[in-house]
């Protein structure tokens, strides 16, 4: 019994019903009608068919006073190993990487994806309610594909895995390609024509008549999709000069492009500007931790944006993880980023990043990611009181939660903890 | 007349003893050489002010002179006689100095290569006798950084590799060519210990300790060794006195030889005699409960636990022992022993009457200890708990003064004390504050507006200032 009450608070995906009315909100919805005071939202069938400042429909299976509160889209993490780990060091197996096989680009970790990890409900809690989960670098620099989550309701917990390719390109992955970065850079760029020669001559190739290819056609088929602009290419690196040289040695395919890292990205942001390339940061991390990342600063969210680049956040790398994805916005904002800004950059930004149609914003015809916030869904001291994912409300009873009850009382002597 | 004469003598040569045998490093070389700058006499006026201490004024000021607080009161002070310079803080808050208890700035420093991987001396599981200032590299351009975060003070450590990692320092975060003109003048080393997974997994292929049995093993013969360390010091230092103080013809025996020094064993002699703070790195709840039962075999006594992931599960054992937790606010699930991290841990300790204080470990972490110290609030009151932000701002402030034996001279605003001040711009507890103005002994060593800040030799032509 008490087993199976746990596994109802940790693990059930929701509580059923149909339609809801989310009454008096303060909707920060994302989307034409900018901020709605006291604002009403209706819900059907996990679907948001109504936004607006008085709602009265004639039916209603639950009514949610939101008393003034914020109430915003489900919030986005650009760049996490959420569900590939249960912890990072030493514990386990870690899925987000690939050593000594013959896998680069065709890598999908979304295979290994634990949807039932205790660490989802810890993320959710923070108010994001989807995240790309991506491969990092095993022996390849072309290190496999991202897959988009959404981290609760309806759907399969990855919904749309294998929608961008990962390329490392920074300081740190040259070895993997020959120990510099103009070989790495090479080997990126033939990995791209080859998969080009593997498209012209499909035939050849099954029948053996073509020259043995580097990459396995799991690779190559994967790239395929990158050069016909199925798939996007996200290039992990930082160093200014290093996102030059890339945009112009890549300037030859016609491919989707986006900057991941992007630590001295500032000071190349009226190209990326021009060539609409958009850039997923890391926003706190300032560290001049390497020589290819001496220009990292608090302000390159702001810089960007002013330039008309679009930015998404990645909580990757970060201090405590996805954990402080909003706190990651909020210092954006007090570097120079407007309030607006920042919200765009963890909803409806990644959301035409990443190519997530009907998520990011509260607007009719939307799928139904809601939260209900304490306060401010960017200062450290908020959080979410209500949390709905495709349209279903989510128990934000956490693992951690349940620690905590337990030793809340140290001065009730009488029952062991293990029976509290 | 002639045995007061003798008995002076006696005590003389105790104290010359003293000094060569146990304050050699302290007294003579190393010592801090931190001037505070010339200052002006300084009032800050009409801001909300945390004291640090756990008190709140509203409308308060603050005056800061020859480098101390004067004075700290509500309104405006009785006199404006004597002033240089007077700040209109309306709508600014006030506070002490932030104090990292927890750093590794300068012995981890940006740019951050093998060449400067100085943090810690993984070669044997016992190298007590190692000083984190050794290590420290005081163009880090991480100071400054953590300077714009408002942190006046910091304990840098060696890391955890080891059962004993070696002696911290306390530094002032201020611009210097040498690590001595950062040292905080007196303050005391401290002793990095480290429990569970770090020495055990370091060593285990390398002649152990292989498992938490064979860490605590390790401790305690290393306190069994310094236990005679000692006593063979005092033995001698009894010999010498007497063969000192004895009559001409005594004199015609030998002269007592001195015990070889032993760095390792001097550190740990020196924590028992109350000399050097212990800094036990330890995560799980019951391995605290164990260091403290060690501490109690031997007579030392624990300062802090770091990285006290559980203290939540035994802080009533904590405010018990008067031992610290030095905790982050949402950092866990890296490792095993992280796992049971709860965002209300520094909240629980600081309502079971324990000294809680939020750390960083982290060159990231260190410029928003303060978010960090609301984010640990802000969990605390989702709970019920009842803790005002004056009480919280004493988790970066005065409680890590505290566990570095430095609270009587700074981490509060107080009559005295060194005029270690921070100016916002807005709540320390909003996301959206910043860092307006720090001063270390009332000298201004940061203005947000008018871009005064600190410039490591490294980050010169390479970077944009302090951000």
């Amino acid at each position: 019994m008490r087993l199976f009450i746990l596994s109802v608070l940790l693990f059930s995906q929701a509580l059923f019903a149909d339609s809801y009315l989310i009454k008096n909100g303060r909707l920060v919805t994302m989307g034409m009608q900018g901020v709605i005071e006291n604002g009403d939202i209706h819900i059907v069938d996990g679907r948001i068919v109504e936004v607006a400042q008085e709602i009265n429909p004639e039916s209603m299976d639950e009514v949610i006073d939101a008393g003034g509160a914020y109430v915003t889209p489900g919030l986005f993490d650009s760049g996490t190993q959420l569900g590939l780990a249960e912890v990072e060091k030493y514990v386990g197996s870690t899925d987000n990487r690939v050593k000594g096989q013959p896998l680069g680009a065709g890598f999908s970790p979304a295979l290994a994806l634990n949807r039932y990890s205790s660490f989802v409900p810890m993320v959710r809690k923070e108010g994001i309610t989807r995240a790309m989960v991506l491969p990092v670098t095993g022996s390849e620099i072309l290190a496999g594909q991202s897959a988009l989550v959404q981290l609760g309701g309806n759907a399969p917990f990855s919904t749309n895995d294998g929608n961008a390719v990962h390329l490392y390109l920074r300081e740190v992955d040259r070895k993997l390609a020959g120990g510099s970065q103009a070989s790495a850079l090479t080997q990126a760029v033939n990995s791209l024509k080859e998969a080009e020669r593997f498209g012209k001559n499909k035939r050849a190739y099954q029948s053996g008549k073509t020259r043995e290819f580097r990459q396995s056609e799991n690779d190559l088929k994967t790239l395929l999709q990158v050069l016909n602009r199925d798939m996007t290419l996200v290039i992990h690196l930082d160093r200014a000069a290093d996102i030059e040289t890339v945009i112009a040695e890549l300037n030859v395919f016609n491919i989707r492009l986006v900057i991941a890292g992007g630590r001295e990205a500032w000071k190349v942001k009226e190209l990326l500007a021009e060539r609409e390339i958009p850039v997923v940061l890391n926003v706190i991390d300032n560290l001049p931790s390497r020589f290819d990342r001496l220009g990292a600063r608090l302000d390159n969210a702001a810089l960007l944006v002013g330039a008309g680049v679009k930015v998404a956040f990645m909580t990757q790398d970060l201090y405590s993880d996805t954990r402080s994805l909003t706190q990651a916005a909020g210092v954006a904002v007090a570097y120079g980023l407007t309030w607006h800004q920042a919200m765009k950059a963890i909803t409806v930004n990644p959301a035409a990043i990443w190519g997530l149609e009907n998520y990011g914003s509260l607007e009719a015809g939307q799928v139904a990611d809601i939260v209900i916030w304490d306060g401010d869904p960017l200062e450290v001291m908020s959080a979410p009181t209500r949390l709905m994912i495709d349209g279903r409300w989510i128990n934000l009873t956490t693992r951690q939660d349940l620690l905590r009850d337990r030793y809340s009382d140290l001065d009730k002597q009488d029952i062991p903890f293990g029976y509290r | 007349m002639g045995n007061q004469v003798s008995r002076l003598k006696v005590s003389l040569h105790l104290v010359l003893l003293f000094l060569v045998t146990h304050a050699t490093a302290e007294e003579g070389r190393y010592q801090s050489t931190y001037k505070a700058r010339q200052a002006p006499d300084t009032l800050i006026h009409s801001a909300t002010l945390f004291t640090g201490d756990g008190g709140v004024i509203e409308a308060g000021y603050i005056k800061m002179a020859g480098g101390t607080i004067e004075a700290v009161g509500s309104g405006m002070p009785a006199t404006l006689d004597n002033l240089d310079t007077a700040l209109d803080a309306s709508g600014k808050w006030v506070t002490p100095g932030i104090i990292d208890v927890h750093s590794h700035l300068g012995d981890y420093p940006s740019p951050r290569y093998r060449p400067h991987l100085d943090g810690n001396e993984a070669t044997a599981p016992v190298t007590a006798e190692v000083w984190a200032e050794h290590s420290v590299w005081p163009q880090d351009p991480q100071f400054p950084l953590a300077l714009a975060g408002g942190v006046t003070t910091l304990q840098i450590l060696p890391g955890s590799a080891n059962l004993f990692g070696g002696r911290s320092v306390v530094v002032k975060n201020v611009s210097s060519r040498t690590v001595q003109g950062m040292k905080f003048p007196g303050a005391h080393h401290g002793l990095k210990m480290a429990c569970g997974e770090n020495p055990k997994l370091v060593y285990g292929e390398k002649g152990g300790p292989k498992t938490r049995m064979g860490n605590f093993a390790g401790y305690r013969q290393a306190w069994i060794n310094a236990l005679e360390y000692q006593a063979k010091w005092q033995n001698y230092r009894e010999d010498l006195a007497q063969f000192e103080s004895a009559t001409k013809e005594d004199k015609e025996k030998k002269k007592p030889s001195p015990p070889k020094r032993d760095l390792s064993m001097e550190t740990l002699v020196e924590v028992l005699e109350g000399r050097i703070l212990v800094h036990n790195h330890c995560y799980r709840a019951d391995e605290m409960a164990q260091m403290i039962d060690l501490s109690k075999e031997f007579g030392y006594r624990i300062t802090a636990f770091h990285h006290a992931v559980e203290a939540y599960k035994v802080a009533d054992l904590l405010a018990a022992n008067n031992i610290c937790a030095a905790m982050w606010a949402d950092w866990g699930r890296f490792k095993l022993e992280s796992f049971d991290a709860v965002k209300e841990n520094v909240s629980l300790v600081h309502k079971a009457s324990a000294c809680a204080i939020v750390h960083s470990d982290s060159a990231t972490g260190i410029q928003r200890l303060n978010q960090e110290a609301a984010k640990s609030l802000a969990a605390g009151r989702r709970m019920g708990l009842n803790i005002s932000e004056a009480e919280a701002f004493a988790w970066i402030t005065l409680n890590p003064a505290r566990a570095l034996g430095i609270d009587e001279r700074t981490g509060s605003l107080a009559e005295g004390k060194m005029a270690d001040v921070v100016v916002w711009n807005g709540s320390p507890f909003s996301v959206y504050s910043r860092v307006e103005k720090v001063y270390i002994d009332g000298s201004l060593v940061y203005d947000l507006e008018k871009d005064l800040k600190p410039v490591s030799d490294f980050e010169l032509g390479h970077r944009v200032r302090g951000l």
